[in-house]
């Protein structure tokens, strides 16, 4: 299954965010890939390095795409933290 | 400015083949004095903390042994990328828990908008890439790093 999420906080899949993404998304009984939405391209969610390369900035889209018996509580977890802008102190 | 000309980022100056301090603020601080030495920096205390306070803010240690501690600060005036590596591999505290063996450290000014960012990302894909890290890890020259580096970021 897959979904197309916007990108709310804003720097962008960077820094807490992206941690955030990486270690939930090595949470779940799912293989979660994730790619930018204008591009057929597809990298590991679990990867920072991965997540780090995408570059994506606030407000684009992304695609995520997920099998695995967790596939769809992943897809929500992961679709959480993207909408969540980051908290400032 | 064009953030790809690498010998405008990436000085020889900036590479170095020495083995860095061991642990990971060791590290930064080994870094961010390539930079400081070549005359890049005008503020140094500035840098460090801007760089410490990201990774208090999330670990830039990406996984496959690399880490690449970074920052938007003004204390530089022009992009600067400073490359090192550790034989033994420094604990970067990466979500995968390899020791960081190849080291980056990308300071862009305050005002340089996205740049930090492209940098990054640029950075980012061509190093999951085995081959790109394996002639890093080789190289026997700043030359060679260099080149590598202009690969990447053509």
């Amino acid at each position: 299954m897959e979904r197309t999420v916007t990108v709310v906080p804003e720097d962008g899949l960077h820094a807490r965010p992206a941690s955030l993404f990486v270690e939930t998304a090595n949470e779940f009984d799912a293989d979660v890939q994730l790619g930018r939405a204008d591009e057929d391209d597809l990298v590991p969610a679990a990867s920072m390095l991965a997540v780090t390369g995408l570059g994506v900035g606030h407000d684009e889209s992304v695609r995520l795409v997920a099998e695995g018996d967790d596939a769809e509580a992943a897809l929500d977890a992961l679709e959480d933290i993207l909408s969540t802008p980051e908290a400032k102190q | 400015m064009d953030v790809t000309d690498i010998s405008t980022i990436t000085p020889l100056e900036l590479i170095s083949l020495e083995e860095p301090p061991a642990t990971k603020e060791g590290a930064i601080e080994f870094l961010l004095d390539l930079a400081v030495d070549a005359g890049r920096v005008d503020d140094r205390d500035a840098a460090l903390d801007a760089l410490l306070e990201r990774e208090e803010d999330a670990t830039t240690g990406v996984g496959f042994g690399i880490g690449i501690p970074h920052a938007k600060t003004d204390a530089v005036s022009k992009p600067t990328v400073a490359f090192a590596r550790s034989t033994e591999g420094i604990d970067f505290d990466a979500m995968d828990d390899k020791p960081a063996k190849l080291l980056f450290m990308i300071l862009v000014p305050a005002a340089g908008g996205e740049d930090h960012l492209q940098i990054l990302s640029a950075l980012s894909r061509s190093l999951m890439h085995e081959d790109v890290r394996e002639k890093l890890l080789e190289a026997e020259s700043k030359q060679t790093v260099q080149d590598v580096l202009a690969e990447v970021v053509e």
